[in-house]
């Protein structure tokens, strides 16, 4: 297992690129590559060129969010002013914006089957589902406060939710925050089930497994990934190799790998079975905010793509095999 | 039976003298010897039966008595037995003068000697015995020449004197001419062949000195034929056997010179040579006893010097230097030149340096050197004692010397990378690999000291990969290999129980599994240093089992607790550190490393008193001398100056003198301590002494570059806050920006916040709200950054509006610059109902109610604006359809040229009329847009009844910039601060970033808000408690925020690391010294 680069697109934004996504392959077009930037721009890039499609204005502030519909047709963007705005990806057309005062906007994600949307709601320690159809707000998912003895809550152990993951049969949702602590969630019952622990410093990137239900890596700036069993509450595993924090973690189509992007500038390629660093990538200048492998599906299905993107305002393309 | 016949006088009778049954007193004998005047060869006869049979008192008694001048009287003309007589005189007290160790004595015995022979002289100048007998004495005196002169006159005389030639020989021998000596001797043995077997013996000796060991030996084999006890030839022959250095010859020496011993046991050759045997074997009570008893019968220097060296290294061996150095003295001083017998020199050096006395052992060695100026041990050991001297040069150039004398001696380039560790690291690395590769050549294990030092060299230098192999070399194989091979990664799993830091369950499951857990004592630094260095690698998953395994055999290795805690720590896990830093404590109570962590995460967990107790404690432990505590403490002070609510000025100022006096303290100590040093400059700082703080902070920078283990951020955003303080912003953001990467991988929201604190401050709008986004991204819970960013973008709309010329565009931004202030704003607001952030909702109301005015402000402004775009628009209209008009006009009056029509005429004079009311129009027009112009301007009225406001607001202002730019200096100082705790936590591995965090965390959002507000200038007018002094605490929240977490935690492993090096260097010195025994032993 190994990465080649394909291809960097320096200056991609004309700031730090900070999320990343791919729009899956519809009738029409092959899969798309979505990227948000500082520079409150929404770019599409095809691959395997990386040529861009379009740029999407609207936001007021920086681009903290990207997410896709797993059919491909829609896709979902949020800024820093805590706006998500829904559109449709080939026609730019806004669907609809989203905003559940006095919830933040940070990660967001479709559910499997893209009937939901989670919205990890920042400092109101919850999570919003909105329905795709009539975009409306479903549920709130809040994390019970917790009766800890610690009466002088400083504003970084909260339960500030960052992070959001969708179990591959859309049944578990875990959100990841603050203060280190994973909360899962059963989507169906709309409640909250356990935390799992071992992090201590915020959770950035949360991805199940897409094979095993209960399998769930988290990326923390302690620098850490680490592997749960999401049902077992459990800690199975630990990789260490980051020399500062891990900012995002994405888990290849095929299961046997994840890829990390970290401060450090370096995106690293994991070997699930060996559980160690096989691969580590310097080509960023600075910090790696996103990974994202492209999903399969289209008409070159056997490619595997993985995508990165920096502060450094490029976006890297690489060839997983 | 042998007897005698003393012819009786003036008869034929003899009187029978039993020779074995002499009486006991000579009187008798003499009686008869005097009464029948016995002829004076008998006299002499019976003396020296006597003196065969040991009866020394009866022979002299009756040599004397036969050397009276009665004798000479009556025997006057009997010449030759005379001298005879006289002669045996002379040679019995040559012999008495030889053999006499008394001085006094001796020299009594000499005179007694050359009066006989002197005597005997005079009754016959030319006699050839009493010039050998004066030439023997001669010989005894040490006086060669002369010796040799008399044996000569001698032989001149006759050639073939055997006395002569013997003396003559042992003449030549002593001069050191062999051969000739050889000669005579044999010249001897031809005249007189059956001579004693005493002539052999000087053939072999010549011989053996000679090199001719095989005819040496040949030569003392007769001897001993000859005389089967004769205890020279038997030591001659031993010393030969054990020359021979092999067992069977040592063994075949051994048995000789133990019959030698037995033969006789006082010769003190012998009994040197058994000592020396004894020695090696290990039997130091006979050593002793033999050489004192070698000392007791010789006097001979040389042998004496000898018998003082084997019981010197006697005592050396057994570790007793006192009594060693006395005896290596004792030896010294029998030896005239140190070319005969240089080894005490060099055992005497050897005691003097573990007695520390350098000067002298300096000397001693010197003299070895004089004698063998090549040899590598003592140019080592030359080179240790300069290097102890403190001449550090002098100890390179002498162990750089060995190293090219012996370029394959391994140990001596060990011992110059040791050298070359202080001040040299990559040289000391050369030469340590030079010594791995001379071991490895030499077919020796590579000692896994070296190994070690390598390695720690290697991770000081950033080589970390290569120290890594080098790490995995020194430990070899063992149980440890299970945890860090990828390939038995899988079979145990130890990544599972890495974050149960105390869980020892892995090793038993191990040792059940049958597994042997094991780890060597030798190698506990090493895997010590191998952690470490996965821990710098960032794999601190194995790095936190290797400790454990460390502690699971060694469950009092304090330093594995203190890692441990630290990488607990490094991820955030507090509650967990502060429980293994209390299992080191349970170890050690009073351990000053593991004080100073519990001080620092009792800081981190809020505990002020009881981190203060701690850290006093620290200091206590070394009795105030460990720099690292007094620092945390300094930073304590510090922190408690800047932190102080209620901003009590009196208490400020002790706190600050406290905390300057006790760096202070500190670069008294350590004049080197970067930590203090940049404390000191804080405190500077916070006085307002630029300049001086500048020029510290500046030289901290440079001292702290270049060593992977200093790493020191703290000094690079003082620097920062200085610049900033003195107005000089391009440069604050250049050092911010600077420090934020190369530091901390651009993750620092809090430097992010001083950099948009710059930008504001230097008004760049854009960078101000871009880094404040940035920094809201990295730490999106911090809802002061929101804030911040509320404000700046409120300020960046108001200068726009303020501008004399701005375009539609411009004015559109403003806009929407202000629509999202709104929403921050309502949104913290919103938010503050949910939380406790320490905003004050009122004052987010005022926010929002300003920027809801501005808006509205902004939008009239927006509408003149584009309403203005509109006038612009339409006065271009406006000419074109005059344009169009007079064009029509030139038609019609070409038209009226043309037909001159008056009618037509009167037409156009209408159309003119309508014209001009189409102007009248327009100028109405006009005038009505003046006229809202005007409205505008009482818009602006109100904009300006708010600009004055805001002026008034400036006012303060410029009485806040006092404060502010104390504040920042404040700021500027308290990041020195923590810089400089930083440092201290470097010296500890510990500590001191909670203080600050927490202040800021504590601080920061009511100052932090305030000091926002304090930017507004309207913030100050809301404020009613917003004096000067809050927007100075504000700022120091902001500069105290600065950081001094990850310096602590870079600081922690440089300290560990030089704890090994010391380590190893110990070990090292260890392995040296054995080194050391062993070559004396060589010798």
């Amino acid at each position: 297992m190994k990465l080649a680069g394909i291809k960097s697109i320096d200056n991609a934004h004309d700031d730090s690129v900070w999320a990343v996504t791919w729009a899956p392959a519809t009738a029409t077009r092959p899969p798309l590559l979505l990227t948000g930037s500082l520079d409150e721009t929404v770019r599409l890039w095809k691959s395997d060129d990386l040529v861009l499609e379009r740029t999407n204005t609207g936001h007021c502030l920086g681009v903290a969010s990207v997410a896709a519909h797993p059919l491909g047709s829609i896709a979902a963007s949020s800024s820093l002013d805590s706006f998500v705005r829904v559109f449709d990806v080939d026609s730019n057309a806004t669907i609809a914006t989203l905003e559940a005062p006095p919830s933040e906007v940070w990660q967001m994600r479709f559910d499997p089957k893209g009937a939901i949307l989670a919205v990890a709601g920042g400092g109101s320690a919850s999570v919003n589902l909105w329905d795709t159809s009539t975009w409306e707000l479903v549920v709130t998912l809040s994390i019970p406060r917790v009766e800890g003895p610690k009466p002088s809550d400083k504003s970084g152990s909260k339960k500030f939710v960052l992070s959001v993951a969708w179990s591959p049969d859309g049944k578990r949702l875990a959100c990841g925050s603050m203060d280190g602590t994973i909360s899962v969630f059963d989507v169906q019952r709309a409640k909250f089930l356990h935390h799992l622990e071992g992090h201590f410093m915020p959770v950035r990137s949360l991805v199940y497994s897409p094979y095993d239900p209960r399998l769930l890596f988290s990326a923390s700036d302690d620098g850490n990934v680490h592997m749960y069993d999401a049902e077992g509450k459990a800690l199975v595993g630990t990789m260490s190799g980051h020399a500062s924090w891990v900012l995002c973690v994405d888990v290849s189509p095929d299961g046997a790998a994840i890829a990390t992007g970290s401060s450090d500038r370096t995106v690293r390629l994991w070997d699930l079975n060996m559980r160690a660093s096989v691969q580590t990538m310097s080509n960023h200048t600075d910090q790696v905010w996103g990974v994202a492998f492209r999903p399969p599906g289209g008409n070159d299905v056997r490619s595997g793509r993985l995508a990165s993107v920096s502060d450094d305002k490029s976006i890297s393309l690489y060839d997983y095999s | 039976m042998a007897s005698v016949y003393i012819p009786v006088q003036n008869s034929e009778e003899e009187v029978r003298v039993n020779l074995d049954q002499l009486p006991r007193d000579a009187s008798d004998i003499l009686d008869i010897l005097k009464a029948e005047q016995a002829p004076l060869d008998l006299w002499l006869i019976i003396a020296r039966e006597y003196f065969k049979q040991g009866k020394v008192d009866q022979f002299r008694q009756i040599l004397e008595e036969g050397a009276s001048p009665e004798i000479d009287e009556y025997y006057a003309d009997i010449r030759y037995e005379r001298i005879a007589i006289l002669n045996a005189l002379g040679a019995y007290y040559s012999y008495l003068g030889k053999i006499e160790t008394k001085q006094r004595e001796k020299e009594e015995h000499f005179i007694l000697a050359t009066q006989y022979y002197n005597k005997a002289s005079r009754i016959d100048m030319h006699e050839p015995s009493t010039w050998v007998g004066k030439g023997q004495l001669l010989l005894a005196k040490g006086e060669v020449e002369q010796a040799s002169a008399a044996f000569k006159i001698v032989l001149d005389g006759d050639r073939d004197n055997v006395p002569a030639l013997l003396g003559q020989a042992c003449v030549e021998f002593n001069r050191g001419r062999f051969s000739d000596s050889l000669e005579l001797y044999k010249r001897a043995l031809q005249v007189f062949p059956n001579c004693p077997a005493a002539v052999r013996l000087g053939i072999g000796l010549c011989r053996y000195k000679l090199g001719q060991f095989e005819k040496a030996r040949q030569a003392f084999e007769r001897v001993l034929q000859l005389d089967p006890e004769n205890v020279e030839a038997l030591v001659a022959l031993a010393i030969m056997d054990l020359r021979a250095n092999e067992a069977v010859g040592i063994r075949k020496g051994m048995v000789k010179m133990q019959r030698a011993f037995e033969l006789y046991p006082y010769c003190a050759m012998a009994l040197n040579y058994l000592a020396n045997h004894f020695f090696f074997t290990g039997q130091h009570f006979l050593v002793e006893q033999l050489t004192e008893t070698a000392l007791a019968v010789t006097n001979h220097g040389p042998t004496k010097s000898h018998s003082y060296y084997n019981l010197a290294r006697s005592y050396h061996s057994k570790g007793d230097y006192d009594k060693a150095g006395v005896y290596y003295m004792a030896s010294v001083k029998e030896i005239s030149k140190p070319h005969e017998f240089v080894f005490p020199y060099y055992g005497l050096g050897q005691v003097q340096i573990k007695l520390g006395d350098f000067r002298s052992a300096l000397s001693n060695f010197e003299k070895v050197l004089e004698v063998y100026p090549d040899n590598c041990e003592t140019l080592k050991a030359l080179a240790y004692i300069y290097v102890q001297l403190g001449q550090t040069d002098k100890g390179h150039e002498f162990i750089r010397k060995a190293t090219k004398i012996d370029p394959r001696d391994a140990q001596a380039f060990l011992e110059l990378g040791e050298l070359l560790i202080l001040s040299d690291t990559g040289a000391a690395l050369d030469a340590f690999k030079t010594a791995r590769t001379l071991f490895k050549k030499g077919g020796e294990d590579v000692p896994i000291e070296l190994l070690n030092n390598i390695g720690v060299l290697q991770f000081e230098r950033g080589e970390f990969e290569l120290a890594k192999q080098t790490f995995k070399e020194a430990l070899g194989d063992g149980i440890w290999l299970s945890f860090f091979s990828e390939a038995n990664k899988t079979s145990i799993d130890a990544a599972t129980s890495t974050l149960q830091f105390k869980d020892m369950q892995l090793f038993h499951d191990l040792e059940s599994n049958g597994h042997h857990v094991e780890v060597p004592w030798d190698k506990v630094t090493v895997l010590f240093n191998l952690a470490r260095l996965l821990e710098q690698l960032n794999e601190s998953g194995t790095a936190s089992v290797l400790y454990r395994l460390i502690l699971f055999k060694y469950p009092d290795y304090i330093d594995a607790y203190l890692r441990l805690a630290a990488i607990a720590k490094a991820r955030n896990n507090i509650l967990l550190s502060i429980e293994l830093v209390n299992d080191a404590l349970k170890v050690d109570v009073k351990c000053p490393n593991a004080l100073s962590m519990l001080g620092e995460l009792e800081l981190k967990n809020d505990d002020w008193v009881k981190a203060k107790e701690t850290l006093r404690r620290a200091s206590d432990a070394t009795d105030g001398k460990d720099s690292y505590a007094t620092l945390s403490l300094g930073n304590w002070n510090y922190f408690a100056a800047v932190r102080n609510e209620k901003r009590n000025p009196k208490l400020e100022a002790t706190h600050l003198e406290k905390a300057k006096e006790l760096y202070t303290r500190v670069m008294i100590q350590h004049s080197a301590n970067l930590y203090a040093a940049n404390g000191a400059a804080v405190v500077f700082a916070e006085k307002g002494h630029f300049d001086v703080s500048k020029d510290i902070f500046a030289q901290v920078q440079e001292a702290a570059s270049g060593s992977v283990f200093v790493q020191m951020p703290d000094v690079w955003i003082n620097l920062a806050h200085v610049y900033f303080a003195q107005g000089n912003f391009a440069l604050a953001v250049k050092m911010y920006q600077n420090c934020l990467r190369k530091f901390y991988h651009n993750t620092d929201s809090q430097i992010l916040l001083y950099l948009a604190r710059t930008h504001y401050e230097a008004e760049q709008w854009q960078d101000c709200i871009k880094t404040l986004q940035r920094a809201i991204h990295l730490a999106p819970s911090n809802y002061t950054l929101r804030f911040d960013a509320g404000v700046a973008m409120q300020k960046f709309s108001a200068s726009t509006l303020q501008k004399a010329k701005r375009t539609a565009d411009e004015v559109r931004a403003t806009v929407a610059g202000l629509q999202n202030a709104v929403r921050i704003f309502s949104q913290l607001s919103a938010a503050s109902n949910l939380h406790i952030h320490g905003f004050d909702e009122k004052k987010i109301d005022t926010h929002v109610g300003y920027c809801t005015h501005l808006l509205s402000a902004a939008k009239v402004h927006l509408e003149a604006a584009e309403r203005e775009e509109q006038q612009i628009r339409q006065r271009q209209e406006l000419a074109r359809q005059v344009a169009l008009a007079e064009e029509a006009r030139r038609k019609a009056e070409e038209q009226r040229k043309i037909q001159m029509d008056r009618r037509k005429h009167e037409d156009e004079l209408k159309i003119v009329q309508q014209q001009e009311e189409n102007f009248k129009r327009v100028k109405e027009q006009w005038k009505s847009s003046t006229h809202s112009k005007r409205r505008e301007r009482s818009d602006d009225e109100d904009g300006g009844t708010a600009e004055k406001k805001r002026r008034k607001g400036g006012k303060r202002r410029k009485k806040d910039k006092h404060s502010k730019s104390h504040n920042d200096t404040e700021e500027a100082e308290a990041d020195m601060m923590d810089e400089q705790e930083m440092e201290d936590e470097d010296v500890d591995m510990n500590s001191r970033e909670e203080p600050q965090t927490q202040m800021n965390d504590d601080e920061e959002n009511p100052h932090g808000l305030l000091a926002l507000a304090g930017l507004e200038d309207s913030d100050a007018d809301d404020e009613p408690a917003g004096p000067p002094s809050t927007i100075s605490r504000r700022r120091q929240a902001l500069s105290e925020s600065d950081d001094d977490q990850p310096i602590m935690r870079q600081t922690s492993p440089v300290r560990e690391q030089s704890v090994d090096m010391e380590e190893s260097d110990g070990e090292i010195r260890d392995e040296k010294r054995h080194e050391d025994d062993g070559s004396d032993e060589e010798k």
